[in-house]
């Protein structure tokens, strides 16, 4: 694990990746720094770190398009396939190394507030909470472009989904408010859900059985959830999307509110990513 | 010390490789010889890991790939028919990367890194990037990468393809050195390639092995039916007349009319029998003169059609 980091670690500043990345999200940070706290005078330094995570869209996928499809493009993944590394050894290595880069970065944006604290007094606990919050919601954002990436070998095509979703979790909020929250459809919504899954194991595997079975627990367990518990499907959709709102959580780091569940919803977030990517690269070799 | 057992691979509905079976000793140099697209690549792909079988199991020294992967995988130096070569290092960065996924500790990298490097003779461009690199070098770090960690066996998966004439025969007795103190499989399209270094020989086509012997008794197998290509100063239907009328001719065509007065003409012969000298006699009886005379060597098609029909004489 720690050679692949090394190496993806060396990769990104031996290509122009690495400074674009750090460039660019100093460039952004640094506008909005100088707006909202030097030409106003303000010390109130959260409100850049809540106002800039739109950069997120933009540099995720630039620091994630390359990491597994470009291995695929080159063929070496067959050299690190065929090495006594593990899959997840490999996957992690590359996912720190991203998250590396992106703490490097953060860690410069410090000293913003290091000026600030020079002027007047600074809420620091404050400000630690919201890089916290900004760090773990990063990480959770690269490991879903780590995931997009091992899909394809094509790097381009990495970026630009990588781009629509986080758009799409970008929007999510916004979506979710529009979205019915009767019965009717909660259930419709499990159905299609279940079908989803059936399909898809039908199209990985080839084994019809397989996939009826699941779509027959499947619509076993909505029955069972709904003669005990009917109320389940009032407005399932929105929680069920409500998971994926990781801006959501954010908020409760940018009001200064430093809680375990929230850490712990993006680190689960980011470990059922790249268990995701391992199962990838898995799934590929087996095809 | 390799077992390779019923290995089939399915792609959707094609057969990549077909239920082949065979074992290599330790210290063998074996050949798998095939046209482009028989498996040979899938086959040394499911050896090493990289990908899985359909069905079937592969054994390296007693470790089975899917159970004990990385026992098989630390056994295994792979190099596979694109180098897998990271652009952005140089030839040192690199091999130091493989020595440290390879998990070799620092003292034993520093001991046979050196002899790697003079053993393929790429000392001189540790320092360059491997983008920069001619491809007979960038063939010579993939075979570099496989040897790190001097492991015992070594899969080389169409070692010289793309190397000029000159870089071939270096390739060649490297892996012949190196069959001193490995198992190695090696594979081609080429017969000559194979036959030169390999002490035996597996041909595959369509998935399926067709036959395995010695390069020596399979080259005996194959000459077996001799074919001659000859061009008689004489008229076309007189020359091929006789020359089909000749104890021990198979078959005789026109192959077309090169020289004015002459017929160039394609010959084969029963198995097993010379026809050159009678052939040479009658035509001279009949004052046709032979301008010229040579054995057609088998092209690689030709020898597969020619082995999957004897194989199912012999069944
Ligand atoms: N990933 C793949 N998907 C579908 N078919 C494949 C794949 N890889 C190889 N094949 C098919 O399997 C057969 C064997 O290929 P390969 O092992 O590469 O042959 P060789 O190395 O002998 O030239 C070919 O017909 C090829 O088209
Ligand atoms: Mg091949």
């Amino acid at each position: 694990m720690l050679a692949v980091f090394k190496r993806e670690l060396k990769a990104y500043f031996a290509s122009p990746t690495g400074y674009i990345f750090m460039g660019f999200f100093l460039l952004i940070c640094g506008i909005f720094f100088a707006f909202s706290n030097l030409f106003t005078a303000s010390p109130e330094y959260i409100s850049v770190l809540s106002s800039i995570t739109f950069v997120f869209l933009i540099v995720v996928p630039i620091l994630t398009m390359r990491l597994m499809s470009e291995e695929s493009r080159q063929k070496t993944d067959q050299l690190l396939l065929t090495s006594p590394l593990s899959v997840a050894g490999i996957v992690l290595g590359k996912y720190f190394a991203a998250v590396a880069v992106f703490l490097f970065t953060l860690l410069i944006t410090c000293l913003y507030p290091v000026i600030l604290s020079f002027f007047g007094t600074i809420a620091v606990w404050e400000i630690v909470g919201g890089y916290i919050g900004f760090f773990l919601l990063g990480a959770a954002f690269i490991s879903i472009g780590l995931f997009i990436s091992s899909l394809t070998d094509n790097q381009v095509i990495a970026a630009v989904v990588t781009f629509g979703a986080l758009l799409f979790i970008w929007i999510l909020d916004w979506i979710i408010q529009g979205i019915p929250t009767d019965r009717i459809s909660g259930i419709v919504f499990a159905c299609v859900l279940v079908v989803g899954v059936a399909a898809l194991v039908y199209f990985t595997t080839r084994n019809i059985y397989v996939s009826v079975v699941i779509a027959a627990i499947g619509f076993g367990i909505i029955a069972g959830v709904y003669f005990t518990n009917q109320y389940f499907f009032d407005g399932f959709i929105v929680r069920t999307l409500e998971w994926f709102s990781l801006l959501k959580r954010y908020e409760n780091f940018m009001m200064g509110i430093l809680s375990l569940s929230p850490i712990v919803y993006y680190i689960t977030f980011s470990a059922v990513f790249l268990f995701l990517t391992v199962r990838v690269i898995e799934k590929r070799r087996w095809s | 010390m390799i077992q390779v057992i019923d290995v089939t691979k399915r792609y959707g509905q094609h057969i990549a490789v077909d239920h082949i079976n065979f074992t290599v000793d330790k210290g063998e140099i074996l050949g798998f010889l095939g046209p482009n697209g028989a498996g040979k690549t899938t086959t040394m792909n499911i050896i090493t890991g990289y990908i899985s079988a359909t069905e079937g199991s592969v054994k390296v020294d007693g470790f089975d790939i899917l159970e004990e992967p990385e026992e098989v995988k630390k056994r295994i130096g792979y190099m596979p028919e694109f180098p897998p070569l990271y652009m952005d290092m140089t030839v040192q960065e690199y091999l130091d990367f493989v020595s440290d996924i390879k998990k070799i500790d620092r003292a034993a990298k520093k001991r046979s890194m050196e002899k790697i490097m003079d053993l393929v003779k790429i000392g001189d461009v540790r320092k360059r990037l491997i983008k920069n690199l001619s491809k007979g070098y960038k063939q010579r770090v993939g075979l570099a990468q496989a040897l790190i960690g001097a492991p015992p066996v070594l899969i080389l998966d169409e070692p010289t393809v793309g190397l000029d004439p000159k870089q071939i025969i270096e390739i060649r007795s490297l892996i012949k050195e190196l069959g001193k103190e490995h198992t190695i499989i090696l594979s081609s399209h080429i017969l000559p390639e194979v036959s030169a270094v390999c002490g035996r020989v597996i041909i595959i086509n369509k998935g399926k092995i067709v036959a395995s012997d010695t390069p020596e008794n399979l080259s005996k197998r194959l000459s077996g039916t001799g074919r001659l290509s000859l061009r008689v100063a004489g008229p076309e239907k007189q020359v091929l007349k006789l020359i089909r009328e000749l104890e021990g001719v198979k078959d005789a065509e026109v192959q077309g009319v090169k020289e004015p007065g002459t017929v160039d003409i394609l010959v084969e012969a029963e198995k097993d029998i010379d026809i050159r000298r009678p052939l040479f006699y009658a035509l001279s009886r009949a004052e046709y003169p032979i301008l010229y005379m040579r054995s057609v060597d088998l092209t690689l098609e030709e020898i597969f059609l020619q082995v999957t029909t004897e194989e199912r004489e012999v069944s």
